[in-house]
């Protein structure tokens, strides 16, 4: 179970999160959804550990991300993948997925390569797997982060608007990937501005304004007018999204 | 020599090293930017063989040791031209040189940072070649030339150490000769070094200084 | 009064002896200055505050005092305090340390030049910060500083001359024994610049090759 519970972050004196509480059970994809600057993706950035909080705590199968010496198992039951991928440039396709494998789990390299590959092959890359980052396509880059997100086995994968710098063809490339990891049970929390896509693969959707946890329900009634659309700003923020 | 203690003349000693350092410093930096900056204008002028030339010799200065640009001129020159040349003298033409060969790259590089099409629309309104030069290429190439300029000094202020290899009385070979008499080469050349050091800082500060005024006159002036 | 160069003949193999010892040294002294260069730029990358200055002072101090001085401070100091070292070794030391402070703000820049999403990928994977600086930070800082080491191993092959004044017999030590052997310094002093300028030619050759294999995956392909 990922559990985050009363978090409060802020940047200097802007409140980022405000006392945010959010469980997602193994199994469950979850759609963080909001405008910018809600603080969809400092939620995702304080789960992984890369900000730390100011109140509350946030543990990964009950392992607190506040603790030093537990980061590092909260940190191997979740994978990340990035907006703008943040892949390894002087390192190919391959060698990216394998690293953290090899280096953290002390996988064999051997093993390592072979499971790399077959998740490359498993997103359409399987020919690709010796070109560098540079070599790739915005979408292939992005399914090459998948797969390294996913060679490490996690429990939670965080996707942080990870279709955001893409152009709508390379974009369903990867959300058609994800909609096979979501039917696979993959457990995923994600951010993102794909809202029709979001009601297809989530189990539940949650909505932040502001660093606040305005909604959190499951996906149907979310999208249903005594669920999540009597919520004014939810019903605002759908409309605008829709027109765009 | 004899060996003894540091008197309290050493200091008169040190300060007098010190300044034939900077005197020579200032010389060869006035000299070098003149050569320098023709150059560039040689070039800009795309004078044919001239400019082939110039850019010939820049490169060898750039590329070779200043100690062996020393030795050809101080052991070379009077051999094969049969001249006499004193120690200062064979300082003054290599560090100008070698001075003149940055300050041309410097030049070069900066009459290229102003647009094409600055030069192009100036021209185009009627103005000489040399209008364009001394109205628009200039005073922009100066504030942009400012900065690698203020680095190429502190640079050629420590090339300076090596004309005490042929013996002129600079900073370098006054502290060789301390350290000769005192056999104290800790102190010396301690001493030595902070006397550089400080003398760099303040080339770089009255660099710095030089370059804000200049950009925000540009700065200005563009309005 | 002629320039003739055939003098210079029987002393070929004796002057490529003296190349050889340059070669050697400034080899030996580009690895210490690049370990070196990498110890120093990490220890102004780093959060401790005292580390950073120390690393600091260390550029600032060996970057603004001529490398002569630094060169009889060593040569001359070193046996005071019961350190004996030879002139090789010597000269070796004092290009690394003089050659590091370069270095490190080579590496240094290579460093901050990466984007900070890619260490941050690294980091939630759970790499170590060992294993994220070895195997990520240095390769790609290394990768783009590739060029501004070429300049710093440049500068290092025309300063090793200056080791000829501490009696180290490299090319210029070995000129120098030509020119008085054979009393036609001005040949002697001409050839060795021409052979300076086209050593580090070569060098900013092989630089460029160098860069260009090593980025030739991270290169934008063409469409």
């Amino acid at each position: 179970m990922l559990k985050v519970e009363n978090v409060k972050k802020a940047f200097g004196g802007t409140i980022v999160l405000d006392g945010v509480n959010l469980t997602v059970n193994p199994g469950e994809v979850v759609s963080i959804l909001g405008s910018s600057g809600s603080g969809k993706s400092t939620l995702i950035r304080c789960i992984n550990g890369l900000e730390k909080l100011n109140a509350g705590r946030i543990t990964v199968d009950d392992f607190d991300v506040s603790k030093p010496k537990e980061l590092a198992e909260a940190r191997k039951r979740s994978g990340t993948v990035f907006q703008l991928f943040n892949l390894y440039p002087h390192m190919s396709a391959l060698q990216n997925i394998t690293l953290a494998p090899i280096e953290v789990l002390k996988r064999p390299k051997a093993e390592a390569e072979a499971e790399g590959r077959a998740l490359l092959a498993s997103v359409g890359l399987g020919d690709r797997a010796d070109a560098y980052p540079a070599q790739l396509s915005g979408g292939q880059r992005q399914r090459v982060g998948i797969c390294r997100a996913l060679a490490m086995q996690p429990r939670y994968l965080l996707l942080d608007e990870v279709t955001s710098a893409l152009d709508p063809e390379m974009t369903s490339e990867v959300l058609d990937i994800l909609a096979k990891l979501a039917k696979s049970g993959t457990t995923m929390v994600f951010v993102t501005h794909e809202i029709e896509f979001a009601r297809q693969i989530s189990n539940r959707i949650v909505f932040l304004e502001k660093g606040v946890l305005l909604v959190d329900l499951p996906t149907a009634e979310f999208f249903s007018a005594e669920g999540g659309l009597a919520q004014p700003r939810v019903a605002q923020f759908l409309s605008k999204m829709r027109k765009d | 020599m004899r060996y003894t203690e540091f008197t309290p003349f050493d200091l008169w000693l040190l300060a007098q090293g010190l300044g034939v350092t900077v005197g020579l410093f200032l010389v060869t930096s006035l000299i070098g930017v003149a050569i320098g900056v023709l150059w560039g204008v040689v070039r800009f002028y795309r004078v044919p063989v001239l400019m082939q030339v110039i850019t010939f010799v820049a490169e060898v200065l750039k590329n070779s040791p200043v100690l062996v640009q020393l030795f050809l001129v101080f052991f070379g020159f009077p051999a094969f031209f049969k001249l006499n040349m004193t120690p200062v003298n064979a300082a003054i033409i290599t560090l100008s040189l070698n001075t003149a060969a940055f300050v041309y790259v410097i030049a070069v590089s900066s009459i290229e940072s102003i647009g094409r099409d600055q030069v192009e629309a100036a021209r185009v309104f009627g103005l000489s070649r040399w209008q364009v030069l001394r109205h628009v290429i200039a005073p922009q190439a100066m504030a942009f030339s400012i900065g690698p300029l203020t680095a190429l000094l502190v640079n050629q202020l420590q090339v300076t150490s090596l004309i005490s290899v042929i013996g002129v009385m600079d900073l370098s070979k006054i502290g060789a000769n301390l350290n000769l008499r005192t056999l104290k080469p800790f102190i010396v050349w301690t001493a030595v070094g902070i006397l550089y050091y400080l003398a760099a800082k303040l080339v770089a500060t009255l660099g710095a200084k030089l370059e804000k005024r200049l950009r925000a006159h540009s700065a200005f002036r563009g309005l | 009064m002629r320039l003739d160069l055939t003098i210079l003949a029987p002393h070929l193999g004796f002057l490529a002896e003296g190349a050889l010892l340059t070669a050697q040294v400034c080899a030996l002294a580009l690895i210490g200055s690049v370990v070196l260069g990498m110890l120093v730029a990490i220890a102004r990358t780093s959060q401790r505050k005292w580390l950073n200055r120390l690393a600091f002072a260390y550029v600032d101090l060996f970057r603004n005092v001529p490398f002569i001085v630094q060169l009889f401070f060593f040569y001359y100091g070193l046996p005071e305090i019961g350190i004996y070292i030879d002139a090789f070794t010597t000269g070796v030391v004092a290009l690394s340390i003089s050659g590091g402070a370069y270095a490190s703000d080579a590496i240094r820049a290579g460093i901050l030049a990466i984007d900070d999403g890619i260490i941050e990928a690294a980091e939630v994977s759970g790499l170590s910060q060992g294993t994220t600086f070895t195997r990520i930070v240095l390769p790609i800082a290394l990768r783009t500083s590739i060029r501004p080491l070429g300049s710093v191993l440049i500068n290092m092959i025309l300063t090793s001359s200056i080791l000829s004044t501490i009696t180290l017999n490299e090319l210029t030590g070995n000129a120098k024994i030509v020119a008085s052997d054979t009393f036609r310094p001005f040949e002697v002093y001409v050839v060795l610049l021409v052979v300076y300028a086209s050593l580090t030619y070569l060098v900013s050759l092989g630089i460029t090759l160098l860069h260009r294999w090593l980025n030739r995956d991270m290169q934008e392909q063409v469409n």
